[in-house]
């Protein structure tokens, strides 16, 4: 089953929710701006299956997507943007190139979801990409990072969950608390014991919420907020997310970040 | 403090009410001669000469102070703290009693160390996260500009530092001194600002307590932000250590500096150096 399995299919059934992450922004977008945003850049896009949701979401809407592997672009453009049909497709840019450099036209939205930024292991290097979303952004605009933090993400760890056909595999192999760097790979189990393991592996650094918070105003951003995931009375995450100066440690979190130009 | 001229000191006075603070976090917290030998050891090795002129910041009693020019009969140590009591305190109980040659030895200013006042020394340290007082990138920079301008060409700034997921979790951990229990108190963690409030406090055998000894407003600060700053600001290299544990991974007390990833430990502390 490993052999036969496309492990682009795997991540986006097993880690991507794009609609939670589109809800969000939209939502965050009118409250603090007054309008509903309409143009979205998705960097590290990979296979653009948030910029095609996006713009799958209304008519108005346009996305560019930017990753550096060509083809990670060329599987999302066969299997997200083309069968969305043309009158999704016109909508949707893919850039092939580095978010450190790229020019794209002004939009309303950047987005860096999934810690994909978190590839940027230096100071000098955040900011200098923090700068560069802020240039493609709009007077109004708003730039949105997603991390992770908690108190288990300072260890080594390894969480299975099932899903349907598949078992999904987050393994944080290595943290050095030296450098903050942590190596994590994403592997499938399936049924018939096949495998496939890594599918992913990620080198990061792994920032901390004042860190992000302090390179945003460094790379010229006025302000910054973030948003703190609401629980249920178990002490389960929910998908609502609220903006907050103080919130409770937990031992894993998922917050945005969210950057006012 | 307990009012001697009162009927009341006839009712058992408790030991808490007699007990000092200073003194109490001296026994619990420091430790000047093993900071000393790591200070003389890796000083000597990066700069091929023995260390003789220190600045304490955030000195408080000034123990290290004393403990330093004790070391060798020609060092000389600066230690500078805000407080004024704390200072008074240290000279009362370090410098006035020691030998005419040792109190010679030490200058105390009270000061803000952001300042950068006295003379310029072969090493600086601010030990104790004394210098997680200062919250912002922005703030923690002007406070390194200011260390770096007080060290000579080849003079060297140590601090030391805790971490680990232990250490973002709102808990208490105890310590038993025999005659008292030391307790730390990580009352508050926020994980948006990585601000920390702790405490200390002291609890004796006869169930009296010394309630928040002291307290720490800090920002909890990590090795890789620590370590940036210190280069943005112009130190020209910075060594991390990491302490090196026995078989059953307690800790030896013995650092070295890494080359490649160390292990996570749940709780650590470690110093981190750099050259001017």
């Amino acid at each position: 089953m490993a052999q036969r399995a496309d492990p682009h299919q795997l991540y986006q059934r097993a880690v991507q929710t794009p609609n939670a992450d589109i809800w969000f922004i939209g939502a965050t977008f009118r409250k603090l701006r007054g309008r509903a945003p309409v143009s979205l850049r998705e960097d590290f896009c990979g296979t653009a299956f948030t910029a095609t949701t996006w713009v799958q979401g209304h008519a108005r809407r346009s996305a560019i997507g930017v990753d550096i592997d060509a083809d990670t672009l060329a599987w999302g453009l066969e299997h997200n943007v083309l069968p969305a049909g043309p009158s999704v497709s016109r909508r949707i840019e893919l850039v092939q190139g580095d978010v450190l450099e790229v020019e794209t036209r002004k939009v309303d939205v950047v987005c860096a979801l999934n810690f994909s930024y978190a590839v940027f292991k230096t100071r000098a290097m955040l900011r200098s990409y923090l700068k560069n979303a802020r240039a493609a952004l709009k007077r109004d605009g708003l730039v949105v990072l997603e991390l992770f933090g908690g108190t288990e993400s300072f260890v080594p760890l390894i969480e299975k969950q099932k899903r349907g056909r598949f078992t999904y595999v987050w393994e944080q192999k290595s943290f050095n608390p030296i450098n903050h760097e942590t190596v994590c790979q994403i592997s499938f189990r399936f049924p018939d014991r096949s495998r496939l393991e890594p599918a992913f592996q990620y080198e990061w650094r792994l920032w901390t919420v004042p860190e992000i918070r302090e390179l945003l105003a460094e790379a010229g951003f006025r302000a910054s907020k973030v948003y703190w995931q609401k629980l249920d009375s178990r002490g389960e995450g929910t998908s609502d997310f609220y903006a907050t100066e103080a919130a409770e440690n937990q031992e894993c979190f998922v917050a945005y970040v969210v950057g006012l130009p | 403090m307990p009012k001697s001229s009162s009927q009341r000191t006839r009712k058992r006075i408790s030991t808490a009410s007699r007990a000092d603070r200073h003194e109490l976090y001296e026994r619990a917290v420091q430790d000047p001669e093993s900071d000393i030998t790591f200070l003389t050891r890796t000083f000597e090795r990066l700069r091929g000469r023995p260390p003789l002129s220190l600045r304490e910041d955030f000195c408080g009693t000034a123990s290290f102070c004393a403990a330093w020019v004790g070391s060798r009969r020609d060092r000389t140590a600066i230690g500078i703290d805000l407080d004024p009591d704390t200072l008074a305190w240290g000279k009362r109980r370090h410098l006035a009693s020691a030998p005419e040659h040792v109190g010679r030895r030490v200058h105390l200013h009270q000061a803000d160390v952001r300042d950068a006042v006295g003379a310029k020394s072969d090493i600086t340290c601010a030990f104790n996260f004394s210098y997680f007082v200062f919250k912002s990138c922005e703030g923690m920079r002007h406070y390194f500009r200011a260390v770096r301008s007080r060290l000579v060409d080849d003079g060297m700034f140590f601090i030391d530092l805790y971490g680990g997921p232990d250490s973002i979790k709102e808990d208490v951990t105890d310590t038993d001194y025999d005659d008292f229990l030391y307790h730390w108190d990580q009352a508050f963690f926020n994980p948006l600002t990585h601000d920390t409030l702790c405490h200390i406090h002291f609890s004796f055998p006869d169930g009296s307590r010394l309630n928040r000894a002291f307290s720490y407003d800090w920002r909890l600060w990590t090795v890789p932000e620590l370590r940036e700053i210190l280069l943005e600001v112009g130190f020209r290299k910075v060594h991390c250590f990491w302490e090196r544990s026995d078989r059953n991974g307690e800790g030896t007390g013995v650092f070295y500096e890494p080359k490649g990833p160390v292990h996570a430990e749940d709780c650590w502390w470690t110093y981190i150096a750099a050259e001017r």
